[in-house]
């Protein structure tokens, strides 16, 4: 899409590198408060309590003022263990950590970027380690070593070993991605080693995803360290949460009700892996900005009621009204500013203007598409209808506004959208337009009407039991066109619907558009950035510039007399017949 | 096609991966481990039986001279007739016969408790995303607590609190040892009544991972151009969740099964021990603590191969919801 003039674009807040940071919210709050003070507790610990080792009692001692946590079996002191164990899981827990991220990093990463047969081999390879699994593993090789050679950095190498695979899947999809960009593209081009590619290009982009694998790294080392351990396997003379809990268990704590034995070690993983996964919460946020909650809620319905315009009697099917939408934020951002328009029926409006000027959202407003922080906050938008006279959409109950979509006025959306559901057949996504719709049609006439409208489009109904993968990008447009004529709507909004696609099949698609309309009458809102099509195609045009109509009038007074200069520079900006390019487009530069 | 074909393929590589490591481990490993074998088989007055040295030999190691490619062909040809000695822990058991009575318990656990908990984790993320901005969201923390507990742990807590507190169920075993294991409702009964409280560990501590990840898929999908499509056609918001929404969404939680059911197994392993259950995992365990080599060894690739099935049977089921899979690369 030609993207004119970028700084007309409303300026999201928090763009670029903020979105890195993490932001500070509830969930990280607790999940550093819990991952410090275990850790603090871990490396402090030790040196405050006494010989976790020292008997100096008769042995499962409830808690009390002597020892605060009880004692064990042999009269040790529970907290003084707590401490030392702590610090020895989470020890391991972060040599794990650290071993298997530099395996997921080797095998992932390196891989990715090889390409070709060392991705394959080493994406093999870690495929299959990933499937067998891990901890059967983990016993077997440990019991194989003898207890006296099994020290820390052996069960720490083959916790490792046995713990990468699933990073690196994780990471080696990432790496795919970016590597295809651009910036790096233009790296390898220019001959840097790869070396610096990775360390330069790709590994900063992955950062956020490497913390939260290593994070994932540190909680399955301690929960598999500890789960060895309980079993007898873990590291010799080594004193981790694990071996607690197996001298716990083997000293018959649940039998005589010493819950103050076995209780805490677990709690203390536990608490010290949410830590980690809260922590993590905010790493997937960054990676991931969709799951990021609004920061306050959006009241609904807020919108001051100028109520449903009068019908006219010229013939009008929609008109709108002084329509304002507003994207709620810290800075609102007002998208569409006071527009007024009215629709006439069996007629084309065309609505140009650039990509961030506010038409896609105007048109998402007026079927109540748009989603917060998006609202609209002024104007009317009324609906003729045939049967029904004046509908005010602004001010539908959901389950009214639910029944006119589509059955009144129904949308394309762009080709490049992934506009149908990638896993029902064409058929299914058709039919189910026409069970809600109309329940009464039985199921071959639904089927038969669904064949029609593809037949209508050009597409042969053996299409139908396709799924939308198998379709080209123009017959996709042309299924979602039949889709949108299922219930013979008195509006259709085209929303760019032939941006994506080369210049031929948009022809076709257009040719067909006009041709169906002639046929059945319905009114078009045809939206594109694209002003020289739209004097082909239509009888009156908007132009929007940033939020506001700036012009409006019949196509042929636009083209003859435009009096905006803003709208003579639009229709210079587009290759014209005579394949000239307009001087817009060149220096690509506004104002 | 070729989707289904590329699958059995990866997992006979897996398989041959497995079944080699189980190979090579003991043999890189020091010790000697069929020597300690021999030398337990006598204390349990057993005269040195060439065959069952030879047996042990293929699969621990062996200080003859013969190559290494012969010894590995005589292992895999003891594996496909299910050879793999005699187990010394349960003397004179095979080990394939101690392996048999044992694995049906674990299956029948770990498969009624995973499936309970993947169905009830998806449910739940499906809806937890799909009312994003309610007070459900809330509930999304406090699985993480869930997940991140040692399973282990929570099954000495539940036998604490439901088993020796309340009394509510039995602390140890599978079933009631006064009864005759078959097919008849009291020994069933007895079965399902001990295996409540593993089941539950295992349920709750994997369910949060199934709910989570649901969760962010489902909120990813909502996001997505066809559910906007999907309102614009005036769809009631159920058949949105689900056919548009929550029908794309599990597809990721279903590829990734196969990190899930390596923790969900190691966790049961673990479990096992705990409520002396009567399954894979305890034997496991039995065999490492009495260097039973041959039954250890074996138990190992009984549990791997049955997670790989387990896993493949995902993959063809994935290969059925995902028509993308079908066709092209």
């Amino acid at each position: 899409m030609t993207n004119l003039s970028p700084d007309m674009l409303p300026a999201e807040p928090g763009n670029g590198l903020r979105n890195l940071l993490p932001r500070w919210s509830a969930k990280l709050a607790v999940g550093s408060v819990l991952i410090l003070a275990i850790t603090l507790f871990g490396l402090a610990g030790p040196l405050l309590v006494g010989d976790p080792d020292r008997i100096d009692n008769i042995g499962l001692t409830a808690p009390g003022a002597g020892h605060l946590l009880g004692t064990t079996q042999t009269g040790q002191d529970v907290l003084a263990q707590i401490a030392y164990a702590t610090r020895g899981s989470l020890y391991i827990g972060v040599l794990v950590g650290v071993l298997a991220t530099v395996l997921s990093v080797l095998f992932g990463i390196v891989g990715a970027y090889a390409g070709r047969a060392i991705d394959e081999t080493f994406s093999l390879f870690s495929n299959v380690m990933l499937v067998i699994p891990g901890l059967p593993l983990v016993i077997v090789i440990s019991a194989f070593v003898p207890p006296e050679r099994r020290g820390t950095w052996t069960i720490a190498l083959v916790l490792a070993i046995t713990g990468w695979a699933g990073s690196a899947r994780v990471l080696r999809a990432q790496t795919l991605s970016v590597r295809g960009r651009e910036y790096v593209l233009a790296a390898r081009v220019a001959g840097e080693r790869p070396a610096r590619v990775i360390g330069v290009e790709i590994l900063p982009n992955l950062l956020p995803l490497l913390a939260s694998q290593f994070v994932f790294s540190v909680i399955a080392a301690i929960l598999a360290e500890a789960g060895l351990s309980f079993l007898g396997l873990g590291a010799s003379s080594s004193s981790t949460l694990g071996t607690m809990l197996y001298y716990a268990q083997n000293g018959f704590a649940l039998q005589r009700g010493a819950w103050w034995w076995f209780v805490p070690p677990g709690l203390i993983i536990a608490l010290f892996g949410c830590g980690l996964a809260l922590v993590n919460f905010t790493i997937d946020e960054i990676v991931n900005p969709t799951l990021r909650r609004p920061r306050r809620p959006i009241p609904t319905v807020a919108r001051p009621s100028t109520g449903p315009a009068p019908d006219t009697g010229d013939d009008v099917v929609l008109s709108l009204t002084d329509v304002s939408v507003t994207y709620q934020g810290e800075r609102p951002v007002q998208a569409v500013r006071e527009v007024s328009l009215a629709l006439r029926r069996g007629e084309i409006l065309g609505l140009a203007g650039e990509s961030g000027c506010g038409k896609t959202t105007l048109a998402y407003a007026i079927t109540r598409l748009h989603r917060p922080p998006a609202q609209v906050t002024g104007g009317s938008i009324t609906f003729h209808d045939r049967v029904e006279g004046t509908l005010d959409l602004l001010a539908l109950a959901p389950e009214q506004l639910r029944a006119v979509r589509w059955a009144k006025l129904s949308m394309v959306f762009q080709g490049a959208m992934n506009a149908l559901n990638p896993v029902l057949t064409i058929r299914a996504q058709m039919v189910d337009v026409l069970t809600t719709h109309r329940p009464a049609m039985s199921r071959a006439a639904r089927r038969a009407r669904c064949a029609e409208l593809l037949t209508l489009v050009g597409v042969d109904p053996r299409r139908l039991l396709s799924y939308p993968h198998e379709l080209s990008g123009g017959m996709r447009q042309r299924v979602m066109i039949a889709m949108a004529l299922l219930l013979d709507p008195q509006i259709v909004i085209l929303d760019e619907p032939t941006t994506a696609l080369d210049v031929l099949v948009q022809r076709g698609i257009l040719q067909e558009i006009m041709r169906l309309r002639e046929q059945l009458g319905f009114a078009v809102l045809f939206i594109t950035h694209d002003l020289p099509l739209l004097l082909e195609v239509a009888d009156r045009i908007a132009v929007m510039l940033d939020g506001r109509i700036v012009e409006y009038a019949p196509a042929e007074e636009i083209r003859d007399h435009p009096r905006q200069p803003y709208t003579r520079r639009l229709l210079d900006s587009f290759p014209s017949l005579t394949g000239e390019r307009g001087a817009f487009v060149r220096s690509g530069g506004t104002s | 096609m070729s989707y289904y074909l590329r699958k059995f393929g990866f997992y006979l590589v897996a398989l041959w991966a497995a079944v080699t490591l189980n190979f090579f481990i003991p043999r890189m490993m020091p010790g000697d481990p069929v020597d300690i074998l021999m030398a337990k088989l006598q204390q349990r007055g057993s005269g040195v039986d060439p065959s069952a040295r030879r047996a042990y030999e293929l699969l621990l190691g062996t200080h003859t001279d013969e190559p290494l490619i012969k010894q590995y062909i005589a292992y895999l040809g003891n594996l496909v007739r299910g050879d793999f000695g005699v187990s010394v822990s349960d003397f004179p058991t095979p080990v394939s016969t101690v392996i048999a009575t044992s694995l049906p318990w674990t299956v029948a656990l770990v498969g009624i408790a995973t499936v309970l908990a993947v169905l009830s984790g998806i449910v739940l993320g499906v809806f937890v995303g799909w009312r994003r901005g309610t007070w459900l969201d809330s509930l999304v923390p406090a699985t993480t607590v869930l997940s991140a507990v040692p399973y282990f742990w929570l099954a000495l807590v539940l036998v604490a609190g439901l088993g020796s507190g309340l009394g509510w169920f039995p602390l140890l075993g599978g079933y009631d040892v006064v009864l005759n294991p078959g097919w008849h409702a009291d020994f069933l009964g007895s079965a399902l009544y001990h295996g409540f409280l593993p089941a539950l560990t295992i349920v709750i501590s994997s369910i949060g991972g199934w709910l989570l990840g649901t969760r962010n898929m489902m909120v990813s999908a909502t996001a997505e151009d066809f559910v906007l499509t999907a309102r614009a056609k005036g769809l009631r918001e159920r058949r949105i969740m689900i056919w548009y929404a929550a029908r794309n969404a599990i597809l990721p939680s279903i590829a990734g099964f196969a990190i899930s059911l390596g923790f969900v197994v190691a966790g049961s392993i673990v479990t096992e021990q705990v409520f002396a259950y009567p399954g894979i995992g305890s034997k496991l365990l039995q065999a490492v603590q009495n260097n039973d080599y041959a039954l250890m060894q074996a138990i190992f690739l009984v549990i791997t191969v049955a997670v790989l099935a387990a896993n493949l049977a995902v993959d063809l089921l994935y290969g059925i919801i995902d028509p993308r899979t079908r066709t092209g690369g």
